[in-house]
């Protein structure tokens, strides 16, 4: 029961990170894709049926975390408090940006709305950053892996949102802000090469990573280093919608299995109940998710409730 | 008095979930009628309603969002400055919590963007069927949310395991009398707001004359059936909580024996918070009062209006309408406020103190997250506010789902040659 327990608490935070990479991403590379007030919308309204089916898996391992591993949540929330709090200002900012934009006319509204979103989605790539050097380290500690680790995650963010902008930017006249995202995939790829081989360098310095398991980190680092490696090359825009994916899951795995938090045993009783009940939800909650991004696949061409 | 971190950590909460509260009320009350309506839209394939449904979909979905955001701050707060609730109680209070952010919020928020994103795209049965799923969500997600929160006013089905709390009986926490009691009080609570917003709104289009789709007549006579019927079991469902509040929970010297209790609640007899909880439910009852007068006063307009063609056009009895939704959200407000206030000393009633359930902040951090949030939520509100009244205003035409004219794909536009 444990077993299951933490796998569906890692599910939870890497599915989160892989899925909200790609609208968190794109929003922190607006600014760079998108010019024209057309591109803009075209933007967020990619952005917009994603964020509402990915945001709610973190929500779910805020519940998980705080129902079944109240012991972790405590270490974590004690360790993390400021960054926390970052976390859901960005978060707030971001999605009131998102769910205010269409709702007034105005080139003014929708340009400060677009700030928001952009401002938001950067306060939380680079909290998400300092939450999984914190949950790596053992605390917010200043140091080089800190510096290094939270670097590399933003850059992570910021290749996901590319490869998810050069795949649903793509329209009938403006493939113009498609191809600036599946441009940026290289030079963002590299980069976070860069990034995660200091993260690597860094973590054997003082002040890096407590966890154990260094023999399972190695090999997190090698499908961290060898995705970018692959999304590097000339055939980098192509793949990149799979290696970003992968590349991002890393940080997640990473404090999933190699990070040095407290746990207690998920008491039988919570256990059961919260299982039996998630038992049945499951399957309508696959049902949703893919429904759901099968069916935005291509922005709407005309305006939406969003954008 | 604003160097206190306990009292700013509590300040805070009650203005998160205070705001929340406004916000989910109007969901919970206006997705039974969105439903209902797109289901006779689809079965008798009415354009009408489905312009009906468009219509209040698009401040359902204003509000739906603020009521996202309010409720993320909610449920992060809950660990960052209440972690002694969370450490003690993790197993028994968060349980339903995390099963509301899966089982419910989970898929409701999927749905809804399936619903906002599929005018188009998708059949209208399957279309009706993701706001089933969206409507039932919506209710069930409540029902969690009342079990955590019936839990600390009458804690039950658990044993002290060093200093935690486990679960023993998880049916008994889910019969809980203060969450059934509290979730038939909520949800008839909610239809009032949700039935006053729509005659609100109702009646300043009848006002103007503009109802060319039948929607306003429509939910106004909705709005008098549903608040006359619904005025008595509200209070009931509030007033039997009453005897709960008095008894002792059945857990009660678990924690502390029951000499240690008397002395921690009469050191804190009086104060602020009973004060504030004696006015909340005074706000209740007054509301509820002028509230039970509303539905029939409807009805007996309806009947008039129906009978006596020549009274259709005295429409400045509707004025009184367009300020009735005060009434349920002051009522809400208060009876949360009442029943939150009620509680105190305790968090968790005889097992722990609200005092020993906040984070030990520093009142630096304290100021900041209160101020940061606080301020976020001032302005959130106020915006939601103003969008809601004014697409409420617009009309069918002007909301954010309503059909753009030329977006139907009929027959391309033959070019028009200019020279």
């Amino acid at each position: 029961m444990d077993v299951l327990s933490c796998a569906l608490l890692a599910l939870l935070f890497t599915g989160y990170l892989v899925l909200a990479g790609s609208d968190v991403g794109l929003g922190m590379l607006m600014p760079a894709v998108a010019r024209t007030p057309d591109q803009r919308r075209r933007v967020v309204a990619a952005i917009a049926p994603y964020f509402l089916a990915s945001e709610v898996w973190l929500v779910a391992t805020v519940g998980v975390l705080a129902g079944l591993f109240p012991v972790t949540e405590h270490h974590v929330v004690a360790e993390l408090w400021p960054v926390l709090v970052a976390l859901l200002a960005g978060w707030l900012v971001r999605d009131a940006g998102l769910w205010l934009r269409a709702r007034i006319d105005r080139p003014g509204w929708r340009t400060a709305c677009d700030g928001a979103i952009v401002a938001g989605c950067w306060a939380v790539a680079v909290a998400w950053g300092l939450t999984v050097s914190g949950l790596l380290t053992g605390g917010l500690v200043a140091g080089l892996f800190t510096a290094a680790c939270a670097a590399a995650v933003v850059c992570l963010f910021a290749l996901r949102g590319a490869a998810f902008g050069a795949e649903r930017l793509v329209g009938a006249d403006d493939g113009d802000s498609a191809d600036a995202a599946a441009r940026a995939t290289r030079p963002l790829a590299r980069v976070g090469l860069v990034l995660g081989v200091l993260a690597v360098a860094t973590a054997f310095l003082p002040a890096g990573p407590v966890g154990g398991a260094p023999v399972v980190a190695a090999a997190l680092a090698v499908v961290l280093l060898g995705a970018l490696v692959l999304t590097s090359g000339l055939r980098g825009p192509m793949l990149s919608r799979h290696t970003s994916a992968a590349a991002i899951a890393v940080p997640g795995a990473l404090v999933a299995l190699t990070a040095d938090l407290p746990t207690a045993p998920v008491p039988d009783t919570t256990a059961v109940f919260v299982w039996v009940w998630l038992a049945p939800a499951v399957p309508v909650m696959v049902l949703g998710q893919v429904w759901l991004y099968r069916m935005t696949r291509r922005p709407a061409a005309e305006p939406t409730f969003f954008a | 008095m604003f160097d206190d971190p306990l009292l700013l950590a509590r300040l805070q909460f009650a203005l998160t979930a205070a705001t929340h509260y406004m916000f989910v009320a109007l969901t919970l009350g206006l997705a039974p009628y969105i439903l209902v309506t797109q289901a006779v839209a689809a079965v008798r394939r009415d354009r009408a309603r489905m312009t009906a449904v468009r219509f209040w979909g698009g401040p359902y979905l204003v509000n739906y969002g603020m009521g996202v955001l309010s409720g993320l701050v909610m449920e992060l707060q809950l660990g960052l400055n209440w972690s002694g609730l969370q450490e003690v109680f993790g197993y028994s209070f968060a349980a339903p919590l995390a099963l509301e952010t899966m089982t419910a919020f989970f898929v409701e928020s999927t749905f809804l963007g399936l619903w906002i994103f599929g005018w188009d795209r998708m059949g209208r049965w399957a279309h009706l069927a993701c706001f089933a799923v969206v409507t039932a969500t919506a209710y069930l997600s409540a029902w969690w949310v009342l079990v955590s929160n019936g839990f600390l006013r009458h804690p039950v089905g658990f044993e002290m395991v060093d200093g935690t709390a486990h679960l023993t009986d998880p049916v008994a926490l889910m019969t809980n009398p203060a969450a059934t009691l509290a979730f038939g009080h909520v949800v008839t609570g909610s239809l009032l707001v949700g039935a006053l917003v729509v005659a609100a709104v109702s009646a300043h289009h009848l006002m103007r004359r503009g109802d060319s789709h039948r929607i306003f007549r429509r939910g106004m006579r909705y709005a008098a059936i549903t608040v006359t019927v619904l005025a008595l079991p509200v209070a009931a469902f509030g007033g039997t909580q009453f005897e709960i509040f008095g008894e002792s929970p059945p857990t009660s010297g678990l924690t502390y024996t029951a000499g240690e209790i008397q002395a921690i609640e009469a050191a804190h007899e009086g104060g602020a918070a009973s004060a504030i909880g004696t006015a909340g439910g005074l706000t209740m009852f007054i509301a509820w009062s002028l509230m039970s007068l509303i539905g029939p006063a409807m009805l007996l307009g309806w009947l008039v209006s129906r009978f006596v063609e020549v009274s259709r056009r005295w429409t400045r009895v509707l004025v009184p309408l367009l300020f009735t939704p005060l009434l349920p959200y002051a009522a809400s407000v208060g009876g949360w406020v009442f029943r939150e206030t009620n509680r105190q000393p305790w968090v968790v009633v005889h097992h722990l103190t609200t005092a020993d359930a906040v984070t030990p902040l520093s009142p630096g951090r304290a100021v900041l997250s209160f101020s940061l949030f606080t301020a976020a939520f001032a302005i959130l509100a106020a915006v939601t506010a103003w969008l809601l009244v004014r697409y409420a205003r617009r009309g069918p035409e002007g909301g954010p789902l309503a059909e753009r004219p030329g977006a139907d794909p009929e027959e391309p536009a033959a070019p028009v040659h200019s020279f």
